[in-house]
């Protein structure tokens, strides 16, 4: 099976959307007290969950026209906004360690990129 | 036993199920129409939508419970199990590129571990 070079796209796509997903519901435990009230009206936690089916869907499309084991490596990359969102938005140190894991990362997934058969 | 050996076995069993998800999503994107009934009565999708967020899920207490720096490479290994997987049940090819490729992640997952403390 051929892999699309945009389902690709698609999936990096669907892990930007996933970590989004994942602020608003850091932001959604932070903002949450136990009363009926505050769970029902807790709009971090909806617009995370429309974030994740939103990513999920994307995700079948992109599963539909490529490889799994050239579609999947894509995901690493939520480690990279992960630490990135730490860093910035979370306040935690940023490191040469983290840096340059990051640019690993990103290189793994250029040589999977690479090494899939591309239409 | 001691709640980092615990965590390990979680992060392993959960790096497992998600590629096992995936391993299923992937099966029922092909079955896949552009409706709502298509996509819920699909069996495949509804595993990989189980597995994957029954990984999810024990993954959030399991990395607190030890070192990022072991932690947070072991999750990596869902890739080299999504290789594996792919290339029995899905009979897709495997080169060079792929496991060079997967190999970098690992590394690179660990240095940002290592990052992490």
């Amino acid at each position: 099976m051929a892999t699309k070079l945009w389902a690709l796209g698609l999936v990096a796509f669907c892990t930007i959307l996933t970590t989004l997903a994942q602020v608003f519901y850091k932001f959604a435990a932070i903002k949450l007290s136990f009363n009926l009230a505050s769970i029902l009206f807790n709009y971090h936690f909806y617009i995370g969950v429309v974030l994740y089916i939103a990513s999920f869907l994307i995700l079948m499309i992109a599963l539909k026209f490529g490889e799994l084991s050239s579609l999947y490596p894509v995901f690493a990359l939520s480690y990279v906004w992960v630490t990135l969102i730490s860093g910035y938005l979370f306040n935690e140190a940023m490191n040469i360690e983290k840096w340059i894991g990051i640019g690993v990362i990103i290189i793994g997934i250029t040589f999977i990129g690479f090494g899939s058969n591309r239409r | 036993m001691n709640k980092f050996i615990i965590a390990i076995i979680i992060v392993i069993i959960g790096s497992i199920l998600g590629a096992l998800g995936s391993l299923f999503l992937k099966k029922g994107s092909k079955k896949l129409s552009f409706s709502i009934v298509s996509i819920m009565s699909n069996i495949d999708i509804i595993k990989g939508v189980i597995l994957f967020s029954i990984a999810t899920v024990i993954f959030i207490p399991a990395l607190k419970m030890g070192p990022l720096s072991v932690l947070f490479p072991m999750t990596a290994l869902t890739h080299v199990w999504v290789l594996f997987l792919s290339k029995k049940f899905l009979k897709e090819k495997m080169n060079s590129f792929k496991w060079i490729g997967i190999m970098l992640i690992i590394l690179g997952v660990t240095l940002i571990g290592l990052g992490s403390g």
